[in-house]
């Protein structure tokens, strides 16, 4: 599952959470997940003001974007510190998983 | 050294060099001291500073609250309460300057507001605005240390730097007190009440705190987190430990982490834009 702002929606992704109005985010959904995108649907997102949406997989990797390793390696220069002490380190290994997890390294889930 | 801490209590206690407190806010406060006066009262006395209430607007729909498109002062005061408005209205001129002067700091100082908010709301607490409050104010001591001792503050980024040691370090070795203390010091002069001051005050040392440790336990996971995060920039990329005082004060699980964890790098991803938006149209 990836973030993308509305400007890089695309017909064929599909939804992985509901959408919400921009101004009333406790209210009805907009739209549901599991809705495959068209250009229909993307202008109506415009006209009520979505900023962003959840799609499935990870649509959206650019070029020279940074690799899991590489993200793992900035996180653990940023735990040198605590990465000794239990709490910090199980913090460290929460953020490992989430990055791996939202980068798209699960397996099975190679969005393309 | 000693001398540096009791002149930086002064200029704090004393000085005229500090942002001073706009008379509105002395008018606000005998307002809300006064039952009778309805929030229309105090919410038309705010709107008539155009500077302050667009600084408290922008504050409250920043992500940092969550609320979408506050446009007035009196739908700010409903959702938030007068309390946070007024302690809003109170620091709205050090925040300014620090939005001007110190971006990465009032990156950080967002992201930590986020934060505080997000751990609140799961732990179901009491006064989250508050708490997310105290998590936009806890580094305002850093601001009045640039402000008073530019010099020494050079030096303690130098040493931070070379040294590899957290800034908090840097500053008790450089001015003999830290920007927490400071920041504590700051809001008791301006009668900030003592749930945000003891958050400001603690943020990095959970166990000092004493009659809302709760609040302080909050703010100091979220600074934890928003470091872990590397979100915005208070001085040094260190993730600082993570206080077992804090964790067992919370009971705090795995489970919660990992949630709160996802939850605060959706936000900053919002808030990226958000600033983006904010400044591209400023
Ligand atoms: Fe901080
Ligand atoms: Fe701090």
């Amino acid at each position: 599952m990836q973030k993308i702002p509305l400007k890089k929606a695309a017909p064929g992704m599909i939804l992985a959470r509901d959408v919400y109005r921009n101004d009333s985010p406790a209210g009805m959904p907009a739209c549901g997940s599991g809705i495959v995108l068209t250009d229909v649907l993307i202008s109506r997102f415009e006209q009520i003001n979505v900023q962003a949406l959840y799609v499935e997989g990870y649509p959206l990797k650019e070029p020279g974007a940074a690799t899991y390793e590489e993200v793992a390696a900035i996180l653990d220069r940023r735990f040198e510190k605590v990465l000794s002490d239990p709490l910090g380190a199980k913090l460290n290994q929460i953020y490992k998983e989430y990055f791996k997890r939202a980068m798209g390294e699960e397996s099975g889930d190679e969005a393309k | 050294m000693e001398t540096k801490r009791s002149e930086l209590k002064n200029i704090i206690m004393n000085t005229r060099t500090l942002p001073t407190l706009p008379g509105i806010i002395r008018k606000l406060t005998q307002l809300s001291e006064n039952d009778k006066s309805s929030v229309q009262e105090m919410a038309r006395l705010v709107s008539s500073d155009q500077v302050l209430s667009a600084r408290i607007l922008r504050l409250v729909n920043s992500p940092s609250y969550g609320f979408y498109r506050v446009s007035t002062i009196s739908n700010a005061m409903i959702l938030l309460g007068v309390n946070v408005v007024k302690s809003l209205a109170m620091s709205s001129s050090i925040l300014g300057i620090m939005e001007k002067n110190n971006i990465g700091l009032w990156e950080h100082s967002l992201a930590v507001g986020v934060a505080s908010n997000l751990i609140s709301k799961k732990l179901g607490l009491p006064e989250s605005e508050e708490i997310a409050t105290a998590g936009l104010l806890h580094d305002i001591g850093k601001v009045i240390i640039t402000l008073n001792c530019p010099e020494e503050e050079a030096r303690v980024r130098k040493i931070a730097d070379e040294r590899h040691i957290y800034t908090i370090d840097a500053e008790r070795e450089i001015l003999g007190v830290d920007h927490a203390e400071v920041g504590g010091w700051l809001g008791k002069s301006w009668f900030l009440p003592e749930k945000l001051v003891e958050p400001i005050s603690f943020h990095h040392d959970v166990e000092l705190s004493r009659d809302h440790r709760i609040k302080t336990a909050v703010v100091h996971v979220a600074e934890v987190l928003s470091k872990a995060s590397g979100f915005g920039d208070s001085g040094d990329p260190f993730v600082p430990s993570l206080q077992s005082a804090a964790w067992d004060m919370l009971k705090l699980t795995d489970q919660h982490l990992a949630e709160l964890v996802c939850e605060l790098e959706d936000k900053l991803v919002e808030m990226k834009n958000f600033s983006l938006e904010t400044y591209e149209s400023a």
